[in-house]
């Protein structure tokens, strides 16, 4: 932590710009304003990504959304489809694109040090053939989010190189952290046995569709 | 069951959207079957897939299997013809019949579309046996129906194309009207050439298969206990759960595929109690399928 009172100093973008030097070439180069065969491919065996959404004044919203791998349906090259799965059902993200339609994306695959980014523009749909795509285990998804596709390209591996995240090892990590029960009754200051509260969230995630 | 590994041996586009695939065993024999015979294939995407066995039943070394591009495919069929490639393992269920072909002096065989490829080995076992059979074969236009040439080819008159572009659609009525009394009608294809044979050809006589379910509803959901005999617990099913999901759940390995009352993996004796059957396949006797069927009393008794 800070001490109280003293922020830590703000860059101008010309004094960031100083400090990382110019642009790679190459990185430019490889943005495309489409998902070609390699990108399809990346999103057909994808699990999980993070959605990024602001609103109107620019607040900025991140929520993780994961299902099978290639949940995300590439509708054409420059159209992308997601499902909307029974959530926290707070709706961040579509109240934020109801003002903002300015959507990015980040796709992982499992073991895949680079990730996709694709950024573009979103909307909710009803549409019955994008959801008849979408129905799994017996259950239609009640809406999708079609992305209209301005930029993909990929990332590079480096943080996930440096984050370890694919090593087995490193989930080793999850041994530090406490349970949700015990962080949600601590936060909120439940008088409950955090074990309760985590057999409920345990029960809640057999419900996934 | 035992999963069986194969590989990829051939990718083959066999007609507009369709491509054959051929599966190399890659360790031992594979288990024998008979015509109407399905497998699941495991997908690299977690998804399981159901497809009909429409090679020789004789070649225990390979088996055939048909996949149509599903333009609302949801993961299965896409996942197959953009990525299946000769050389690719693939894990591959024992094969299951829901359709099996029973003795009869002659049939009738009424394919639609991709629907064709659980009949082939079923006109090829009759045509062996001298048995007389015709296949009346539909589709958009003969470019869309795999497997078409080769069978006229074949079979010369046994086959009757019919590409609903050019014809129309075929009168089953009067094909009704023409079927011998001691015929066999098998019909295999979408949902609205189900429902056609179901209006003109005598129940008892006709087998049908189909590759989603049918759209029908149900009572709401009750919960109900499951109680598994051989290990004797309980286990309550949730009216928002299924029975597969709350077995999985307790622990039981009971395995799963289309989830959707089609393919048959989950299933499980019934000891006592009366299921409430919300298949495709027609669950034998003691037999049900616990992805989507449920229960009319407050509980079943499963070998479990």
């Amino acid at each position: 932590m800070t001490q109280t009172g003293v922020r830590p100093r703000r860059l101008s973008l010309a004094e960031v710009r100083e400090r990382l030097g110019p642009p790679d070439a190459l990185v430019e180069a490889k943005i495309l304003d489409r998902i070609d065969e390699h990108f399809r491919r990346f999103i057909a065996h994808s699990p999980f990504l993070s959605l990024a959404t602001a609103d109107a004044a620019g607040r900025a919203d991140c929520s993780p959304r994961g299902d099978y791998p290639g949940f995300v349906k590439v509708l054409d090259e420059h159209t992308l489809a997601m499902p909307d799965r029974p959530g926290n059902k707070i709706a961040d993200s579509f109240r934020n694109l109801a003002e903002n339609d300015g959507v990015g994306l980040c796709f992982l695959v499992p073991g895949v040090r680079e990730t996709l980014r694709v950024n573009g523009s979103a909307y909710a749909t009803d549409e019955p053939d994008v959801l008849a795509r979408m129905h799994t285990e017996g259950r239609e998804a009640e809406m999708a989010l079609i992305i209209e596709v301005e930029q993909a390209y990929f990332h590079c591996g480096r943080a996930l190189v440096r984050s370890r995240l694919w090593d087995p090892a490193s989930q080793a990590l999850a041994d530090e952290m406490p349970t949700a029960g015990e962080l949600v009754t601590s936060q909120l200051g439940w008088d409950v046995d955090p074990k309760v509260v985590d057999e409920g969230l345990e029960d809640a995630y057999h419900t996934l569709y | 069951m035992q999963a069986q590994h194969t590989v990829i041996d051939r990718v083959d586009q066999v007609a507009e959207d369709v491509v054959s695939l051929v599966l190399r065993a890659a360790t031992g024999p594979l288990a024998p079957w008979e015509p109407g015979a399905h497998i699941d294939l495991t997908l690299p995407n977690w998804l399981t897939r159901s497809y009909s066995l429409c090679g020789d039943p004789d070649d225990q070394e390979r088996y055939r299997v048909a996949v149509r591009h599903d333009p609302l495919s949801r993961g299965g069929s896409e996942y197959i013809h953009h990525y299946f490639r000769p050389g690719r393992a693939l894990e591959v269920s024992p094969p299951r019949n829901h359709f099996p072909l029973l003795p009869a002096p002659r049939y009738l065989f009424l394919a639609g579309g991709i629907g064709i490829t659980p009949l082939l080995p079923m006109l090829a076992a009759a045509v062996a046996a001298d048995i007389p059979a015709t296949l009346v074969y539909v589709g958009r236009s003969t470019s869309t129906m795999p497997f078409a040439e080769g069978l006229r080819a074949r079979y010369g008159d046994r086959v009757r194309l019919v590409a609903t572009s050019e014809d129309g659609r075929p009168d089953l009525g009067t094909l009704a009207e023409s079927l011998a009394p001691d015929a066999l009608v098998y019909c295999c294809g979408p949902a609205p050439m189900i429902a056609a044979a179901q209006a003109v050809f005598p129940a008892e006589r006709l087998h049908t298969e189909r590759f989603r379910p049918a759209a029908r509803t149900f009572a709401p959901n009750t919960p109900f206990d499951a109680v598994c005999a051989r290990s004797g617990r309980t286990v309550p099913v949730a009216a928002d759960q299924s029975l597969l999901d709350a077995l999985k759940r307790a622990g039981y390995p009971v395995a799963s595929g289309c989830r959707e009352g089609v393919c048959g993996s989950c299933e499980l004796t019934v000891l006592s109690g009366n299921p409430e059957h919300r298949d495709d396949i027609g669950a034998p006797a003691g037999r049900m399928y616990a992805c989507v069927s449920r229960a009319l009393t407050p509980e079943l008794h499963l070998d479990l």
